[in-house]
């Protein structure tokens, strides 16, 4: 009984702390695709965001200035990305691995300076509550709003569905998809900085651990639609709350096992909803999207 | 005698001018970054270019950090031939190394060739068993192979690490997690007294096995055709479906392959973080190379060396080993930039819309 | 509205090693319809889509009312009063009708609502312009024709004065293309310039005021639509004067049964039943959208059978759940071959190959399927004949011959071609026409989906009519009448009177 409760005190708020860094991703990305760019370089553009993030709140002492760095260290990464899928028209896939790669090792790079650097971090307000996430949720609304009520989300989802037929329609497509890009980069970053300034509050090489990939994958099963990204990254920080309280309670299983636990849940659920949108051909999928995952 | 003249009129001329501008570009961003970081450019290149291949032993560490890049770039190259976009290298890598292991950890006292190839083929075997989970989700639900194959590295590296934490670790080696060394006789042989292995003398036969397969025979024929159009199934009788799990299981094996190759040989025992970033770097590889055999082959060599050169560069010019992630990064993005420039200045990949 | 006039001066446009237009020049008034003729091939569609700003010339220029324009992007066109209704649509088919029409719509406020709910102009304009349309539904799932309507109330809604219909009645049946061609004669009485691309000379009887006809990306021949004999116009397009068409193969009499339909049910195909007999033409008519590209990708193997079977001279063909594998003696010539019969990046001769692919020796020597290649392409006339060359290069009509090409290799007894003809010109649907007559002469039997019901009627000895997925009636082709087969596929379930008909 005593078990059950330390395990389950408190897990709403444990779950929205662990869920928040990938939310910020998860939009962004969301965004990005909607413009009809997978960018698998959000990893890497969460790496820089959260050594950027880290190194700014330790100089400065302000995480909100933190916050600002990462955010626009990754929007600087998310450039590549959009010179190489956009100027030059390079794959997309291949184009945002070597954006991870790079986004690694600038952020390894530079992190070696960070190592013993310490941070305080926010106060959380009553219940648990930081700016961080309270930034995180009021997102939720703007993206929403914006991709589904207003005259640029409406030409952002046209590009992401046929640039071909929005330049027809008389839109432009390139400045969309630039946007998406850079938009995806903005939130990465902050979704790194929201990690190492406010959630772990350390910086580690390589900490993001894959969860901007993750964030690419959930976007799916949020069927690209921000209000449902808030529960997709939900469930993945329900996951990681519990194999963190797991292990704190000593559990039989190895920690090393229950890190998997996030990984598999998020492919639990991508799964099924894969299966689920078979019935419905496209899915909500943004079509030009659609034509290079069917690839 | 036409195509001969064709090939060396122009296609091999843009080829060099090609790779004089990926050359080109890569010298010009690695120079931004050496500035940045406080490093006269030129001395930097100079100590690349020595540390990659300025002596038997650069070129023997080249040759070293090449070998699980070629095979992962192999094991990316399978699937993509039918269009498949899998980026499982990375655990199928950890997955070929778990297995390999773990033949030699069950039949330690095996005879020698047994024993060596209970852990090859363990390996293989591994790989493809990691690789099994996204091909049947791709094939028959269907769920997107790439997504799939990245979560699931993420796993992998993971049960390595538990492995060698708990059930294998080595109680000899004190604070570092790790596995029992291997013995000789679960090892491929060296050359000389380099640390060139067999390992790279077998990704080098493999492939050209692949090439040939791929080039000349039904099977190669048949994976174009559908990679070109999924539909015509109806047309030829030659289904799908399992062809995608074929070619992810036969990817899958290569990158196992480089698993237990690289536990085994290079760094004797299983670990975490064996894989050091050679699925993704195998990716790229592949994906620059057009997913051709030849080309995958002669630019793993190519990213191997400058990697090399990295570990070089730290002990001669204390730069961190990080800085070299941060090169190749900048080595991939030139040779993206490039390539897609081209393609774009020549018209393909540019579809009437 | 003051009627405008579009010059298009020498324009030309090459696509790497295509010469698609070269020194075109035309005239566009307001209050005429001009009828744009031609080959495949010919630069039709790019020659507009200069106009309309899709492509960027290479030379020559555009002036509106004796004015130089420069069009960058298909905007500058719109905010010059040009409007283009695309040969394979722009709508964006997952997004609602009102949501396509917002994003054409220079005035749309910043704040939409969901689905674009809150601009009601958007409303009154469809109900005026597409009665009946549900302005929520999403675009894909509408019928051809209504989408086609959109499109032109989207290029109405952006105030063009100069409106270009790339091949519109291609996809539409006779009563919706009748429809058409009277709301193109009202648009060209309100003062509106209209520009009709076209391959069927109907279309300029019904509506056009002016001919204009192009090949080899120039324009060679201009006159007002009276004085342009359909002979003629050929003529201009292929430089030769038209060989008569062939006349459908007298059938003899109680031929066997070759292919047989029984029950079939496969998505919107519900029920279908049929007899083709060797020797007979059996053509399929129906509105688009009746499920008659669902019953011929069921037949083709494209499609999984949900009930039912098929079978060829009396061996099975189709069934439920059994994997489809090419036949020898069956042409399968599907809808739109690009897509699904073609593998665009691999050479003639791999294509040619597609059927046997499965049964060749397992070294495969690519100098032995050249070889093989040649005969069907020298039969077919595709050109160009180089078996080397990617298959996703030839223009529609050399693309459907290879089409053709592959699947006559084997001597079939059994034919199912959908739209085989579909965009093509006058020379290529007559050729593919040929090819099926002389087949059917053969005791061949053959299936014709078709979009031209005349057509259908001239060669076909039985039509079939299919309407909301089931067959709704069988008539013999040498007496039905066009009306009579219009109220078929109408779906009225109650058959006129034939005497009456007749009278
Ligand atoms: N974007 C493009 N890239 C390459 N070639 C093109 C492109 N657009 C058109 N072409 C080529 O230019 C020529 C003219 O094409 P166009 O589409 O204008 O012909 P068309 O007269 O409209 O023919 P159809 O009757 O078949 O529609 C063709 O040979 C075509 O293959
Ligand atoms: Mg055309």
């Amino acid at each position: 009984m005593a078990a059950a409760d330390a395990l389950l005190t408190g897990l709403p708020v444990s779950t929205l702390r662990g869920a928040t860094p990938l939310l910020f991703v998860l939009l962004g990305e969301c965004l990005t695709q909607r413009a009809g760019r997978i960018n698998l370089g959000v990893e890497g553009q969460m790496l820089v965001g959260a050594a950027a993030g880290y190194g700014v709140t330790a100089l400065s002492g302000s995480p909100a200035l933190g916050l600002a760095a990462g955010a626009a260290a990754g929007a600087l990464l998310s450039t590549v990305f959009a010179v190489l899928t956009v100027a030059v028209d390079a794959d997309p896939f291949a184009s945002g691995l070597a954006v991870w790669m790079l986004g690694f090792g600038v952020s390894a790079f530079a992190g070696t300076a960070l190592v013993g650097l310490r941070i305080d971090g926010w106060m959380p307000w009553a219940g648990g509550i930081t700016p961080t996430i309270a930034l995180a949720l009021a997102l939720v609304p703007v993206c929403g709003f914006g991709l589904l009520h207003t005259r640029t989300g409406l030409r952002w989802r046209a590009v992401g569905e046929s640039p071909e037929h929005a330049r027809a329609a008389g839109v432009t497509p390139w400045h969309y998809i630039v946007a998406g890009v850079l938009v995806g980069g903005v939130l990465s970053g902050l979704g790194g900085a929201a990690l190492s300034v406010d959630y772990t509050r350390t910086w580690a090489e390589g900490m993001t651990a894959g969860r901007g990939l993750v964030a690419v994958g959930l976007v799916i099963v949020a069927r690209w639609n921000p209000w449902l990204a808030l529960p997709a990254a939900l469930l993945f920080g329900l996951a990681e709350a519990l194999s963190l309280r797991l292990q704190a309670a000593d559990s039989a299983v190895s920690a090393h096992l229950l890190h998997t636990l996030p990984y598999l849940a998020s492919l639990g659920v991508f799964a099924i909803t894969c299966a689920r949108l078979r019935r419905r051909p496209g899915g909500g999928a943004p079509a030009a999207l659609g034509a290079l995952l069917a690839r | 005698m036409t195509t001969v003249a064709a090939l060396a009129a122009t296609p091999l001329r843009a080829a060099f001018v090609r790779a004089a501008a990926a050359i080109g570009v890569f010298a010009a961003l690695a120079s931004l970054f050496f500035v940045s970081i406080g490093q006269p450019p030129a001395t930097m290149f100079v100590e690349i270019a020595r540390a990659a291949a300025g002596s038997g032993y650069a070129v023997g560490e080249s040759l070293v950090r090449a070998t699980p890049i070629m095979l992962c770039a192999l094991a990316t190259l399978v699937p993509a031939r039918l269009g498949l976009v899998s980026v499982g290298a990375d655990g199928q890598l950890y997955a070929g190394a778990i297995v390999g292991t773990g033949a030699l950890l069950a039949w330690p006292l095996a005879p020698g060739p047994v024993l060596l190839s209970a852990v090859l083929v363990g390996g293989a075997i591994g790989g493809a068993l990691w690789a099994l989970g996204p091909a049947l989700l791709r094939a028959f639900v269907p769920v997107h192979e790439t997504i799939s194959t990245l979560m699931l590295n993420w796993v992998a590296a993971m049960l390595v690490t538990w492995l060698v934490h708990g059930a294998w670790r080595n109680p000899a080696s004190q604070g570092w997690p790790a596995s029992i060394e291997f013995p000789d006789t679960a090892r491929l042989p060296v050359l000389g007294d380099s640390r060139v292995h067999a390992g790279l003398a077998l990704a080098l036969v493999l492939a050209v096995v692949l090439h040939a397969v791929l080039t000349r025979t039904r099977s190669g024929l048949v994976l174009d055709v559908l990679r070109d159009n999924p539909r015509l199934q109806a047309v030829t009788g030659c289904a799908v479906a399992p062809r995608i799990v074929a070619t992810m299981l036969v990817g899958g094996a290569f990158a196992g392959l480089a698993g237990i190759v690289e536990t085994s040989v290079v760094q004797g025992r299983l670990q975490s973080d064996l894989a050091n970033g050679a699925g993704l770097a195998g990716f790229l590889v592949a994906w620059l190379a057009g997913n051709r055999v030849p080309q995958t082959v002669a630019l793993a060599l190519l990213v191997g060396a400058v990697l090399a050169a990295g570990d070089g560069l730290q002990i001669a010019t204390a730069v961190p080993s990080s800085a070299t992630l941060v090169v190749q990064g900048l080595m991939f993005v030139a040779l993206l930039a490039v390539g897609g420039a081209s393609a774009r200045w020549r018209g393909v990949g540019h579809g009437r819309g | 509205m003051a009627p405008v006039e579009l010059r298009l001066n020498g324009l030309c446009k090459r696509f790497r090693d295509v010469v698609a237009v070269h020194d075109a020049s035309l005239v566009i008034r307001g209050g005429e319809v001009l009828a744009l003729l031609g080959e495949n091939g010919a630069g039709k569609s790019t020659l507009m889509r200069l106009a309309y700003g899709m492509v960027r010339p290479d030379a020559g220029h555009i002036e509106i009312d004796a004015r130089r324009v420069r069009f960058d992007a298909p905007r500058d066109a719109v905010a010059a009063g040009i409007g283009m209704v695309f040969q394979q649509f722009s709508l964006i088919d997952t997004l609602s009708v009102r949501e396509n029409l917002a994003l054409a719509w220079p005035r749309a406020p910043w704040w939409l609502g969901r689905d674009a709910r809150r601009p009601g102009a958007l409303d009154a304009h469809l109900a005026r312009l597409v009665p009946g349309v549900d302005p929520r539904a999403r675009t894909g799932d509408l019928a051809v024709g209504v989408r086609q309507q959109i499109e032109i109330a989207k290029v109405l809604l952006r105030e063009a004065r100069c409106v270009i219909l790339d091949e519109p009645t291609a996809v539409l049946t006779p009563a919706e293309a009748g429809a058409l061609h009277a709301r193109v004669r009202a648009l060209a009485r309100d003062g509106f310039a209209v520009v009709l691309i076209t391959h069927k000379t109907a279309d300029v009887r019904a509506c056009a005021d002016r001919v204009a006809v192009m090949r080899a990306g120039r324009v060679v021949g201009e006159a007002p639509a009276a004085d342009a004999a359909d002979a003629r116009i050929v003529e201009w397009m292929v430089g030769v004067a038209p060989a008569p068409a062939a006349a459908r193969p007298a059938r003899a009499a109680d031929t066997p049964v070759r292919l047989s339909v029984r029950g079939l049910c496969a998505g919107p195909v519900r029920d279908v039943a049929l007899d083709v007999h060797a020797g007979e033409i059996v053509a399929v008519a129906g509105v688009s959208g009746s499920g008659q590209v669902a019953l011929a990708e069921a037949l083709t193997g494209l499609r999984p059978l949900d009930a039912g079977q098929v079978t060829l001279d009396g061996q099975a063909l189709r069934a439920p759940g059994r994997p489809a594998r090419p036949v020898a003696a069956l042409a399968a010539i599907p809808a739109d071959p690009r897509r699904t019969a073609i593998a665009p990046s691999r050479s003639l001769a791999v294509n040619l190959a597609l059927k046997r692919l499965a049964v060749q020796p397992w070294r495969v020597r690519r100098a032995a399927l050249e070889e093989q290649a040649r005969a069907p392409i020298a039969r077919f006339d595709v050109r160009p004949p180089d078996p080397r060359r990617p298959a996703g290069t030839l223009s529609g009509g050399n693309l459907q011959k290879l089409v053709i090409a592959r699947e006559l290799q084997g001597d079939p007894t059994a034919v199912v071609a959908c739209y085989p003809t579909m965009g093509l010109d006058v020379v290529a649907t007559a050729q593919v026409r040929d090819a099926m007559l002389t087949l059917a002469a053969n005791g061949c039997a053959v299936l014709w989906f078709g979009e031209d019901l005349d057509d259908l009627l001239a060669h076909a000895h039985r039509i079939v009519v299919m309407f909301d997925g089931r067959l709704v009636a069988d008539l013999d082709a040498h007496t039905a009448t066009p009306q009579q087969v219009g109220v078929w596929m109408s779906g009225h379930a109650i058959a006129p009177d034939p005497l009456r008909q007749a009278a």
